[in-house]
């Protein structure tokens, strides 16, 4: 056990001295896990509110498609990601393989449908009379949209926080895709995997603490926000 | 010569193939009261979204002004408003729920007063209103913040469906009272689904009578819905309440409606003289039509409300009042079935 108490002080000695191989590792993970949280969000949520509001032929198969792929495992996005951006794949030519922008284009795809899957409950468990009210007062189509949107907003930050957390946490694609490259792809994941294989569980507790750190940070805004909507 | 502000054309509008709403042809004129009158289901709230904009007919064209409309439309969209059944209030304060509308049109001028003004107009005092959240509202209270909205909107037609089901007395007098009142000062058209049926006899320039979907009169009929059953061989009818016997020519189908025109009320009966039917009722309700000066009786005769009307002299004759029994005839070879 005792290992496990000198980690901890390891953790609190590595971060208030500002490691910079630990601070180097968090700055990859805030930066990919902002650009693929940014980029589903923005294809995700017009996604899912289609899905949600309108009624189609095919509806339901698409549904049972994005919900099926709400439990993708990782390492098989990890896997495809790779294969596309390979020297031999199809996106071999943009060079992005080991990359953070690499990293993110698969944690992406890892999101999206979480994003998508849980607008699109929002709004559907959006009350029917809504859209009546919000009609009757005169809106126009965009209006119509915006304020459904924003009158759901609580079920689809529901949907980003549960998808932040899965990007935040994955270890499968930043491994495969990243490569684990020290100062350039190392996420917190990836570092953690790495310093419990060499035995050192003072980084990996330092980086897991800060995870929590940043889960708490993000419960707390939207928290505040809830509140304040 | 009055102009008017609906022309319904051939509409017809189905739900999963079924036919819920069918209507020929319909005039609605500007600054009039109209009042739909049907059972449940019979599609009056249907009609009221297709007057509202908020659903397109499967066929058919509602002209506005002349002009046919739809959902989004600019000709009309900030000119009609719908308040439906129950009441949908935004998650946010009684103010913000008022000004909604007038903010998603693009009116910035003079919001508080005109919150205030139409807040007042349905009875609810500003100040102790105006930052409520919607959850602390009660039934009444939040059918009378919705009527609010609709009203600082300065609509000039505005739908109400059944706006005093749900609430109490007071309320839906209020809710009355606020509706005629922008009504008498802004020239608005109302169009009212209720089964606050003398409430419309009182207050309407015509009422439409609408059964499965389709306009079934345009006056004050008396309809009495199936199913009818046969009583004795040949003998069709209803046995009431009170077990007088409401008979009837054989239906057309078992659930088909009745339109019975009551030709008289006297002292004399009950009983069968060939066609002729005598009935026994109570005088429930005896209301003035403001357009016409016609006076309407509603007797009850069972449980089932005959409404008919009289002369003032016949009234006074009669001695017609609320409470009094009295008898009605009517002719079995006139009734329709719809």
């Amino acid at each position: 056990m005792d290992f496990l108490l000198e980690g901890f002080f390891q953790a609190f000695g590595l971060l208030l001295s500002g490691n910079a191989e630990t601070y180097s590792a968090i700055w990859a993970t805030v930066r990919v896990s902002s650009y693929s949280i940014g980029s589903s969000l923005f294809i995700g949520i017009p996604l899912g509110f289609c899905l949600g509001y309108f009624d189609f032929k095919g509806k339901k198969p698409i549904r049972t498609i994005v919900d099926t792929l709400m439990a993708l495992p990782t390492v098989f996005i990890g896997l495809l990601v790779y294969a596309f951006l390979t020297h031999r794949g199809p996106m071999g030519n943009f060079g992005l393989l080991f990359s953070l922008p690499g990293i993110a284009i698969g944690q992406t795809i890892l999101a999206l449908p979480i994003i998508i899957g849980l607008s699109a409950t929002a709004v559907e468990s959006m009350d029917q009379k809504l859209r009546t009210t919000i009609l009757s007062m005169g809106a126009n189509r965009r209006q119509l949209f915006l304020s459904s949107l924003w009158e759901s907003r609580h079920g689809i930050l529901a949907g980003a926080i549960a998808a932040y957390g899965r990007v935040m946490t994955e270890v499968g694609i930043a491994m495969m895709v990243g490569g684990n490259i020290k100062w350039h792809t190392r996420t917190i994941t990836t570092a953690i995997a790495l310093e419990t294989n060499k035995g050192q569980f003072g980084m990996g507790i330092a980086l897991g603490l800060v995870l929590l750190a940043i889960a708490f940070c993000v419960n707390v805004s939207v928290s505040f926000m809830r509140r304040r909507a | 010569m009055d102009r008017p502000i609906y022309e319904i054309s051939s509409l017809n509008h189905s739900y999963a193939d079924k036919t819920v709403l069918a209507i020929d042809h319909l005039i609605i004129q500007a600054a009039s009261i109209v009042g739909l009158i049907g059972p449940n289901g019979s599609g009056k709230s249907t009609l009221l979204k297709m007057l509202g904009l908020i659903e397109r007919p499967s066929q058919g064209t509602i002209h506005f002004n002349g002009r046919p409309v739809g959902p989004f439309s600019d000709e009309a969209r900030f000119l009609i408003t719908l308040l439906p059944q129950e009441p949908f209030l935004m998650k946010r304060n009684v103010l913000n729920n008022v000004a909604y509308g007038l903010k998603l049109r693009g009116n910035s001028r003079n919001v508080t007063n005109r919150v205030h003004e139409a807040i007042s107009m349905v009875g609810l005092p500003f100040k102790d209103f105006a930052r409520r959240p919607w959850y602390a509202l009660s039934g009444g209270e939040a059918q009378r913040v919705a009527l609010a909205a609709r009203l600082a909107l300065r609509p000039k037609v505005l739908l109400l469906d059944e706006p005093t089901a749900n609430v109490d007395a007071a309320s839906a007098q209020l809710i009355r009272e606020a509706s005629l009142r922008v009504r008498q000062e802004l020239g608005t058209t109302l169009i009212i689904a209720s089964h606050d049926w003398q409430w419309l006899y009182e207050i309407c320039d015509e009422i439409l009578h609408l059964f499965k979907g389709r306009i079934s009169g345009t006056g004050r009929e008396t309809i009495i819905f199936g199913p009818w059953q046969e009583l004795e061989e040949g003998k069709w009818g209803k046995i009431l309440s009170d077990k007088q016997q409401l008979l009837v020519p054989k239906p057309p189908i078992q659930e088909a409606a009745a339109v019975i025109d009551v030709l008289s009320v006297g002292e004399d009966g009950p009983g069968i003289a060939g066609k002729n039917i005598v009935l026994s009722g109570t005088v429930s309700r005896l209301s003035l039509e403001r357009k016409t000066g016609q006076l309407y009786a509603t007797i009850f005769v069972g449980d089932l409300p005959f409404t008919v009307g009289l002369t003032y002299q016949q009234c006074k004759e009669h001695d017609i009042f609320p409470g009094k029994m009295i008898f009605i005839r009517y002719r079995l070879d006139h009734i329709k079935w719809i």
